[in-house]
């Protein structure tokens, strides 16, 4: 059995563009979302009411919306709302994965932090660390222990969204496959009259199956190590 | 540098009125997509988590590769296989058809998993009472883990319709009309963009906020008698 004329240069195109995109896309708002929801769900402690609020609402919010909601709303809204914010949609779709992302990591963060006894923060401040210097040096160390298993597990779920972008066209796997399956089925100069949807679409399950599965494992293997 | 910052804020009432016909029917079709989803990915979840709890030969190695499969494949491109694949197979499926079940298939397999994580929590002295007593295997089930392991999975498995329901607005791909889709129509002939997604966004959380609300309600009225307080 010989692989047909098509598959090389539709596999390598799916993986140079599709692939390198999802993960672009992926390795942003995985940094975004550490960044910014570390940073709230700390914030989020504080006894401090109006804080809290403001946190609560913006973590309520955007773990509430379907993630598609929030990509037309970065991308279709945001420009009519201010022409400085307009973005293409790899960025769109990179910051509409950081608004959830964030708040899914502020949630847990909160919790980890809350789950530090509070005898380590006495001793912190007793050695005479400030607010920030507690949290930075004794504190979040000791809670990312606890957030680690989460954070994969996040990293698995932004990874899967990636695809929610193909909706705004941003140049991610399953965007990759979709244009392959049409260039395909085009007429023979520029396609091969065929649609080859099932093996194509097949391969980005498999593809996404290759790189979740050993990760959601490595996840499962982290919390167990952390309840042992 | 001069800084051109003019926020659009005015909200046009007459929006809703003017589209409240279309927007209300999509609106139904997502809670009629969602409901049926829901009471399926509740019997999947269910028989198989029972399955893989109990270790029952053979279905329990098949639910295990089917959760395996749905968990670690993004749900957009399981609908583009359903509907952009499966018709080169001679499987032609109607838009809502897909609708209901991608996300069916999607919740049944999360809610495998949190009715089997339920179920096994159940400490097994338990279990060896109910036979003690003389109950069979099913009836220690019905009795026993199911009545007390339900309860352990339930709010997991609220969190799983919650998804279940903000997944719906993936059909969006397949044209089927359902909230997001009429939406995004309407957004298209009336070019009222702040409207149509503070209306869009506000839907969703109103549905979303009242889910999760009865997570909380529905965890301190089931709560087992000596968890109570």
């Amino acid at each position: 059995m010989t692989i047909p004329d098509w598959v090389e240069p539709v596999l390598r195109y799916m993986l140079e563009v599709g692939l390198k995109g999802t993960l672009q896309i992926a390795a942003i708002s995985l940094t975004g979302s550490v960044l910014i929801g570390v940073t709230l769900g700390t914030l989020l402690t504080i006894r401090f009411l109006p804080t809290r609020a403001l946190i609560r609402l913006y973590i309520e919010i955007w773990r509430g919306l379907p993630i598609l909601v929030t990509i037309f709303i970065v991308f279709f809204l945001l420009p009519v709302v201010s022409s400085q914010l307009r973005f293409d949609a790899l960025t769109s779709a990179a910051i509409a994965l950081t608004l959830w992302g964030s708040a899914q990591v502020a949630e847990a963060t909160r919790g980890a932090v809350q789950s530090i006894p509070r005898e380590q923060h006495d001793a912190a401040a007793a050695l005479g660390f400030g607010w920030v210097g507690r949290h930075s040096f004794v504190i979040l160390p000791q809670a990312l222990r606890r957030l680690l298993p989460p954070l994969v597990g996040l990293l698995v779920n932004i990874l899967q969204n990636t695809t929610i972008a193909q909706v705004i066209g941003a140049p991610e796997l399953l965007e990759s496959a979709e244009r392959s399956v049409e260039r395909l089925a085009a007429p023979v100069p520029i396609g091969i009259g065929e649609v080859k949807a099932v093996p194509i679409y097949a391969t980005v399950m498999v593809i996404f199956f290759l790189i979740s599965f050993p990760l959601t494992r490595f996840a499962a293997y982290l919390e167990r190590r952390l309840v042992a | 540098m001069h800084m051109t910052t003019t926020l659009a804020v005015t909200f046009d009432w007459s929006f809703i009125t003017e589209n409240a016909d279309e927007l209300l029917a999509g609106l139904r079709r997502t809670l009629e997509v969602s409901a049926i989803a829901i009471a399926g990915s509740f019997a999947i979840g269910l028989v198989l988590g029972a399955a893989r709890a109990h270790r029952v030969p053979v279905v329990s190695r098949i639910a295990g590769v089917y959760v395996e499969v749905i968990r670690n494949t993004p749900i957009l491109v399981q609908i583009f296989f359903l509907f952009f694949a499966l018709p080169q197979l001679g499987i032609i499926l109607e838009p809502f058809t897909v609708a209901w079940l991608a996300v069916t298939i999607w919740g049944g397999a999360f809610n495998t998993e949190n009715f089997r994580a339920g179920f096994e929590a159940v400490p097994y002295r338990y279990r060896e009472a109910g036979l003690a007593l003389g109950f069979g295997r099913l009836a220690t089930f019905f009795n026993v883990t199911l009545p007390i392991g339900g309860r352990i999975a339930l709010p997991s498995s609220i969190n799983t319709y919650i998804s279940v329901v903000k997944n719906t607005s993936l059909m969006y791909v397949i044209s089927y009309p359902e909230l997001t889709t009429t939406a995004l129509q309407i957004n298209a002939l009336t070019l009222q963009t702040i409207e149509t997604f503070t209306v869009l966004a506000v839907s969703y959380l109103v549905i979303v906020w009242t889910m999760s609300a009865s997570i909380r309600l529905l965890e301190s009225h089931l709560a087992l008698p000596e968890e109570r307080r």
